[in-house]
């Protein structure tokens, strides 16, 4: 009965199209990100990476345990990480439950100005904070003349509550958003005071929260590069250290070493808030939003204050690094120049223009992937989904810094044409933030109604034009989401690609820190001041784009 | 043309449930069957393994002389219809139609002339360049049917087309799906649980429970004659009586009643069915004779409800309620009262008799 049929050699073709995809997302995922980590793996345990069971060998963690000097790195990671956590959770927590469960104004300023590190390196924080407090800071030197400075353990501290404080608050915003607040006017009702409402029910139902924001803060802390660099001075930490033995030592098989010990702790913080948050996760879903009765006076000010306190410190450290770039010498000569912006570097400009194309192609090229290999996972008859999704979900374990060790590891040889070409940035950077671009794929695509693809194949679609005409199209808001956190991603990351730049190629992220250790540091909130510019011009570009795209047909068309 | 749909011996199970028990069943080319039951029968599970998106445990499909076992949906020629609709919300109403035919590479000016086609036989025609988002429920629904029949399938499946939609378009659309099937002669296989929608419809009602077939058809056969206790409450409604029998009457309480089908059963206890609109009303009272003929008894009205065409009256039968059913013409003409004696003949072939009884009842 039917005239025209459907091809009966491209449904053949079509049967190896999922399997191929998947088979090509597990070979990329094994070989970028399993493969350098085996090499890590190999070097620190085996007798020059040789693997041979003679070769078997602890001699590299005895060396480390044993030497007070590399030891220390440990602990101070530790200390450092444990103190942020515990401020950042207990300062994100008074601050979500200000913009959730109180009547203060301006909840929307507040939003947006806790989000503001997300578009800058995290070095931006140490660099504000030396102008602020280092040995020539404007208010310990300048303000109050004393010899007192934050470079050290405060230092990097501080730097990283105000670097961790968004990454928290998306977690404890979105728990507290969800608990359900009557239940907290009841227990009023019947008699409870405030204070028993809060420890009695406000902290119990928003435990889940707490104990993942506070895992995620850990894995932050102990992973960053870029803070601890440049404000710890001779307080090393763990990723420091191995940067110093691979670096300055050129002991790889040290830094090999230490990358597993950065990773038993970072690994436990990820899964600890992995297997939380999906815990959690299903107390949250399908929560309305809650009507939030009238604030007292009292409690409403002493929240507003604190909430401003809190934005006004992120905004210094912005405005500190912006206006330290284009004075003359801080904090003595205020008069203004662009003399800081014609760096003195290598890199210069165009490590810029090489950031920028480069997060162009990874933001394309990490949301296409992602939102593929989300299609393969979440279609009608997938091929290794749990493996997939395993997959998939690790880079988001392993320490950026690691992998970037891995890497070197890995490629450095020459027959892997890649490295040392900014395409080997594009596929680390990718690989690190698959776990996000992929999850958030995926819950996008759950949204589709799945008829929609089963109506498609029932019509004669393959899986090409199915995902082409339907899925893709249906998919551009997320994909437009996902390729602003890839491009945002690649801009600021530090740690990912500090091991991949090369004499010939420079990013800007990377040149912060050149500057700053060259002595060039007015040079480097330049820099960083650059990168800001970026992402924000960035941000607004998408956003115009994603209103256009969010438009549903039905508001630029009237019905006849 | 003309091929057949095979089902034979198909059983579907998930884990240690069965959607589907061994379900045989031919249909005919042109003929409309309706899969009837309740949720969770298994209805949509049967006709996702037609659909090819689901693989039966065993068992085979064919059609015409080709066994379908193996073959994709794509290459099975089947349009289905979703409760959903699932029309992609990024094409206009004429890209959705189209989509089956450029899949099949049909040339452009075919494909054009056959979108008109469909457009117009489903009176969307003014509504082509518009966007899914912007029509109702019903259209949606006629988008997705013309989108289904574009393709001229070979046969279509409906899975529960019309239960998203409210109850005055339901009945509108009913009567499209009907015409279309006359017009075009596909074969369809609808789905729904409405048993109103069945047997106003179907040529052949497919009976389904626990994932059997348990009785087929035609709406005539499956109303009048109900193989089992749970198709007689199921499809129309029955009233149940437990009795047994005794000299070849069906005794119940302190009556016995002459009963037509009384020879197919052979078990002593048995159940009795009657349809409340198969009762009669005689009257407030009789003639003293009358009441010697069998299966006339006299109850008492405890309810009286007017529901438009019919009105429904509730009467107590030795102690157990009953439902009578009278064309509210008929009501009109001899009304009836609350809380007062009345006399109601039980038409001896109007009963049907069951050895069991489906457990909700009891
Ligand atoms: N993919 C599946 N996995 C497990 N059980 C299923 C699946 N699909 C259907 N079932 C079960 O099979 C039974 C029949 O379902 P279904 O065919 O959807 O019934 P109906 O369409 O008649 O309401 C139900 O008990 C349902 O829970
Ligand atoms: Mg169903």
């Amino acid at each position: 009965m039917t005239d025209y049929t459907v091809s009966s050699a491209r449904m053949e073709f079509d049967k190896f199209i999922i399997p191929t995809v998947t088979i090509f997302i597990l070979a990329l995922l094994f070989f970028f990100m399993m493969f350098p980590l085996w090499m890590i793996l190999k070097l620190s345990f085996f007798e020059g990476g040789e693997l041979a069971l003679a070769n078997f060998t602890l001699s590299n963690f005895k060396q480390y345990f044993t030497t007070a000097y590399t030891l220390r790195s440990l602990w101070h990671s530790l200390y450092v990480s444990g103190v942020t956590t515990v401020i950042v959770t207990i300062i994100i927590f008074f601050f979500a439950y200000a913009l959730t469960r109180t009547t203060i104004a301006n909840k929307t300023f507040f939003r947006n100005i806790i989000m503001l590190p997300l578009v800058a390196p995290s070095i931006v924080q140490a660099l504000a904070l030396i102008y602020l407090f280092g040995r020539n800071g404007l208010i310990t030197s300048h303000l109050f003349q004393t010899d007192w400075n934050i470079y050290g353990a405060t230092g990097i501290i501080v730097s990283e509550v105000l670097y961790c404080l968004p990454h928290a608050f998306v977690i404890l915003f979105t728990t507290l958003s969800a608990v359900d607040i009557r239940l907290d006017e009841a227990a009023e009702s019947l008699g409870a005071s405030p204070f028993k409402v809060f420890t009695r029910i406000t902290l119990p139902s928003a435990k889940y929260g707490i104990i993942s924001a506070a895992a995620l803060t850990f894995n932050l802390t102990i992973t960053d590069f870029g803070n601890p660099v440049v404000i710890g001075g001779n307080y090393s930490v763990l990723a420091t250290e191995i940067y110093a033995q691979v670096t300055n030592l050129y002991r790889f098989d040290l830094g090999a070493t230490i990358s597993i010990i950065l990773l038993v702790p970072s690994l436990g913080a990820f899964m600890l808030n992995y297997y939380i948050s999906r815990k959690s996760f299903s107390m949250i879903s399908g929560a309305a939003r809650p009507f939030i009765p009238p604030t007292r006076r009292l409690k409403k000010i002493l929240y507003s204050v604190y909430c401003y306190l809190i934005a006004f410190s992120i905004i210094m450290i912005f405005t500190t690094v912006i206006i330290g770039s284009f004075v003359k010498v801080w904090p003595y000569d205020w008069t203004l120049t662009l003399a800081h912006y014609s760096f003195p570097s290598i890199g210069g400009y165009s490590a810029i223009w090489t950031s920028v194309w480069i997060s162009l192609i990874v933001g394309v090229v990490g949301s296409f992937i992602t939102l593929v290999a989300a299609y393969a996972m979440e279609t009608r008859q997938p091929y290794f989904k749990q493996v997939v999704y395993f997959f998939s979900v690790m880079p988001a374990a392993i320490p950026g810094l690691v992998m970037g060790l891995g890497y070197i590891l890995a490629f450095n040889k020459p027959y892997y044409w890649f490295y040392g070409t900014p395409w080997i940035i594009v596929i680390n950077i990718v690989i690190c933030n698959f776990t996000l671009g992929i999850l958030s794929s995926v819950s996008n695509l759950k949204n589709i109604d799945p008829s929609i693809e089963e109506a498609s194949i029932s019509l004669g679609g393959d899986t090409l034009s199915t995902f082409f005409k339907i899925i893709f199209p249906l998919s551009r808001v997320a994909f437009i989401q996902n390729f602003t956190y890839f491009f945002m991603r690649s801009m600021t990351t530090i740690s990912a690609v500090i091991f991949l730049v090369s004499a010939t190629v420079h990013l800007a992220a990377i040149e912060i820190i050149m500057l700053d250790n060259d002595g060039w540091t007015a040079s480097a909130n330049a820099m960083c001041t650059c990168i800001i510019v970026i992402v924000f011009v960035m941000l607004g570009i998408l956003h115009l784009v994603n209103k256009w795209a969010g438009k549903t047909p039905s508001t630029e068309m009237v019905s006849g | 043309m003309s091929k057949n749909l095979v089902l034979k011996n198909i059983s579907k199970s998930f884990g240690s449930l069965i959607a589907v028990d061994n379900v045989n069943l031919t249909v005919a080319p042109g003929e409309f069957v309706c899969f009837l039951g309740p949720s969770g029968c298994g209805k949509t599970t049967l006709l996702r393994i037609i659909t090819g998106f689901e693989f039966q445990t065993s068992g085979d499909i064919s059609y015409g002389d080709k066994n379908l076992n193996n073959v994709i949906p794509q290459k099975r020629d089947f349009g289905i219809v979703f409760q959903s609709y699932a029309l992609f919300p990024n094409m206009t109403v004429s890209q959705n139609i189209a989509f089956g035919l450029t899949m099949r590479k049909m040339p452009q000016n075919l494909l054009n002339k056959r979108v008109d086609e469909m457009l117009e036989l489903m009176g969307l025609t003014e509504w082509k360049a518009h966007y899914p988002s912007q029509l109702s429920g019903g259209q949606q629904q006629r988008v997705a049917l013309a989108r289904a029949i574009a393709i001229k399938p070979n046969v279509l499946l409906l899975d529960e087309p019309l239960s998203a939609l409210d109850a005055k378009i339901r009945v509108r659309l009913r009567a499209v799906i009907k015409r279309l099937q006359h017009e075009l002669g596909i074969t369809m296989i609808y789905v729904t649980h409405d048993q109103e929608e069945a047997l106003s419809m179907a040529d052949r009602v497919v009976v389904m429970r626990e994932g059997q077939l348990r009785q087929v058809g035609s709406p005539w056969e499956i109303y009048k004659h109900p193989k089992t206790s749970f198709i007689a409450e199921f499809v129309g409604t029955s009233n149940f009586y437990e009795g047994h029998i005794k000299d070849s009457h069906v005794i119940y309480g302190k009556y016995s009643f002459e009963v037509s089908e009384i020879d197919k059963v052979d078990s002593e206890k048995i159940y009795l069915a009657i349809r409340p609109e198969d009762i009669e009303i005689v009257g407030t009272t009789i003639a003293s004779d009358e009441c010697v003929a069998s299966n006339i008894v006299e109850v008492r009205t405890e309810l009286v409800t007017f529901l438009g065409a019919v009105v429904s009256i509730t009467v107590n039968l030795e102690g157990k309620e009953m439902i009578v059913d009278i064309a509210q013409k008929e009501f009109a003409k001899k009304p009836v009262k609350e809380k007062e004696s009345l006399y109601l003949y039980f038409p001896p072939d109007a009963f049907h008799v069951y050895s069991e009884i489906f457990k909700k009842l009891i």
